[in-house]
């Protein structure tokens, strides 16, 4: 796809040669060790504690909602300026003639901020490294929680991609993609008030609580995957519609 | 090389071009010239593809903006008004994207970004951050960034905007370089720049086409001042030289028997001092002296754009 490989690379360049990038990394590893710690203290003076659930289950699954809440906040950060930056400042002008596909801008963007996100999860598999070499690990587990982590985040980046090119503002295109996502991460909640019955499954389905739940048990539910791909797609289809339209504003 | 026919844009109830048709050839350095919100700026965004029109059809070197918009914008350079640029990024960093976004080859792109920078004038600058460039400079980025890709064709919204006497000077000698290899369509609210640097130019007021054409040619075709020295002892030049088409008296004067007219005319201001003085001849006034006074280029700018809206003195006209 023309300009795709170039839009990336220099989107990626964008982020890592300015601040964000790097405040998110220190910010998210501050908080993920955190929870690591309290999670490896809590095994090591509770060495009795129910054998099914290991240390890396804990960390991704349901016991540690903080999860799901950190991404709720890194996530918008990472997104936020994609294409909001570009209006506010004029660039987008140069960008769009160019001869580029919308698409190609929005997917090279959005691949740029999921590369991203990728890259600050990658320190955390030393957590795994280190529990290495007090037990044995679930390979599974890890596989498919880190699956879910990218499922997770790739839905919350598609979604922030998108408001981000609905303002010229990256503070009110942060503040909408946490309204959104936390918005779906309180509907999770949703599956533990209502009793059995529509809202119930609908509350359950969009659950990222719940997604991180199935992956950190090493399940793979399809329903989940389709979940996000179709969030994914949708989101990236509006964008592409929506930066299309500039041209007609 | 530019084809623009009949160019409507409107924002909602505003209208912002009013079908505009005009062609540029190859080769051609033509201004787009107008006061400030006259819609120069939406003319030439439609032109590189930023927005599209309501109606009516461009089309950029044979290829339609609208059908066929990847082919039309990788024939042209674009210089957007304030040269908007990436602040984080190098001026190498950034001209070597431009490159790979414009598609230019990848085994070409280090002679294309040399030559766009040697061309441009960045030679000492291209390890700085864009962020730290001063104004100029930050224009002759956007210009490199416009000649990465060689096109064909430079659009340039403004390239002197903004700048000191010296940078524009620098730049309009660079816009008459380039001029050599590349077809020029630019903006610009100065009619100096127009003379400095363009072949030809189109006027636009409230969004529509008042006049275009060499500027030698919009001078001759604008009003015209006429002062005659008439012998006149049965008074009859007045009334004739009322009757005439396309002349308007601006005041008369009578010494002795010596009359002094002054003649505003709108159209080809010698032509119609030889009808004037025929018509009077053949009358059998003296015609003692005539003085024709072309219109500077200010006066025809001024005259073009102060004026009410074209559609309105068509209006007038018509009544």
């Amino acid at each position: 796809m023309s300009g795709l490989s170039a839009i990336y690379r220099r989107e990626m360049l964008s982020l890592w040669v300015t601040p964000l990038a790097w405040v998110l990394l220190v910010v998210f590893l501050l908080l993920e060790g955190a929870i690591f710690y309290s999670i490896v203290v809590h095994f090591t003076t509770l060495p009795d504690i129910a054998a099914d659930v290991g240390p890396v289950q804990l960390f991704f699954g349901q016991e540690s909602v903080l999860l799901p809440l950190t991404l709720v906040l890194i996530c918008p950060a990472l997104t936020m300026r994609t294409f909001a930056e570009e209006r506010r400042s004029g660039t987008i002008e140069t960008l769009l003639t160019a001869p580029v596909t919308p698409f190609a801008v929005v997917l090279g963007k959005y691949l740029a901020t999921l590369s991203t996100y990728v890259l600050i999860w990658a320190p955390t598999l030393l957590y795994v490294v280190i529990l290495r070499k007090t037990g044995s690990i679930d390979w599974q587990v890890v596989g498919t929680s880190y699956l879910g982590v990218f499922g997770v985040g790739a839905t919350y980046l598609a979604i922030g991609n998108l408001m981000s090119a609905m303002t010229k503002s990256q503070l009110i295109a942060l503040l909408l993609t946490v309204l959104f996502v936390f918005g779906m991460f309180v509907m999770g909640i949703g599956e533990y008030v209502f009793e059995d019955g529509l809202f119930h499954d609908l509350c359950a389905h969009v659950s990222m609580a719940a997604q991180m739940e199935d992956f950190s048990k090493g399940i793979v539910d399809l329903r989940r995957v389709v979940f996000d791909g179709s969030v994914i797609a949708l989101s990236l289809f509006f964008t592409t519609r929506v930066v299309d339209s500039w041209r007609w504003d | 090389m530019i084809e623009v026919e009949h160019l409507t844009k409107d924002y909602g109830t505003v209208v912002a071009v009013r079908d505009v048709s005009f062609r540029v050839g190859t080769g051609e350095i033509v201004g787009v010239l107008g006061p400030n919100g006259a819609g120069k700026s939406t003319t030439l965004r439609i032109l590189a593809g930023f927005l599209g029109a309501t109606s009516g059809e461009v089309r950029i070197a044979g290829h339609d903006v609208q059908r066929e918009p990847l082919l039309a914008r990788s024939r042209l350079g674009y210089m957007p008004e304030a040269a908007p640029l990436y602040p984080e990024l190098r001026v190498n960093e950034y001209l070597r994207f431009r490159a790979e976004l414009k598609r230019v080859r990848r085994s070409e792109r280090a002679r294309a970004i040399d030559t766009a920078v040697e061309r441009a004038g960045l030679g000492s600058v291209r390890d700085t951050l864009v962020g730290h460039l001063s104004k100029g400079f930050r224009q002759r980025v956007a210009l490199a960034d416009a000649l990465v890709a060689a096109p064909p064709l430079l659009i340039l919204d403004e390239p002197t905007a903004g700048l000191d006497p010296n940078q524009i000077r620098e730049v309009r000698r660079l816009i008459r370089e380039l001029g050599k290899q590349h077809t020029i369509l630019l903006s610009t609210h100065i009619l100096s720049e127009v003379e400095a640097t363009c072949d030809r130019a189109v006027v636009i007021h409230r969004g529509t086409l008042v006049a275009e054409g060499k500027l030698s040619e919009l001078q001759a075709r604008k009003s015209a001042e006429l002062s005659l020295e008439l012998r006149d002892p049965e008074d009859r030049a007045l009334a004739l030289v009322r009757d005439l088409p396309s002349v308007n008296v601006l005041d008369h004067s009578l010494d002795g028997e010596l009359r002094r007219v002054r003649l505003s005319t709108s159209g080809d201001a010698s032509a119609t001092a030889e009808t004037v003085v025929a018509a009077l001849s053949a009358a059998g006034v003296g015609v003692r002296s005539v003085q024709v006074a072309k219109a500077s280029l200010e006066q025809v700018f001024a005259e073009l754009t102060q004026a009410p809206g074209h559609d309105d003195t068509k209006k007038e006209s018509a009544v």
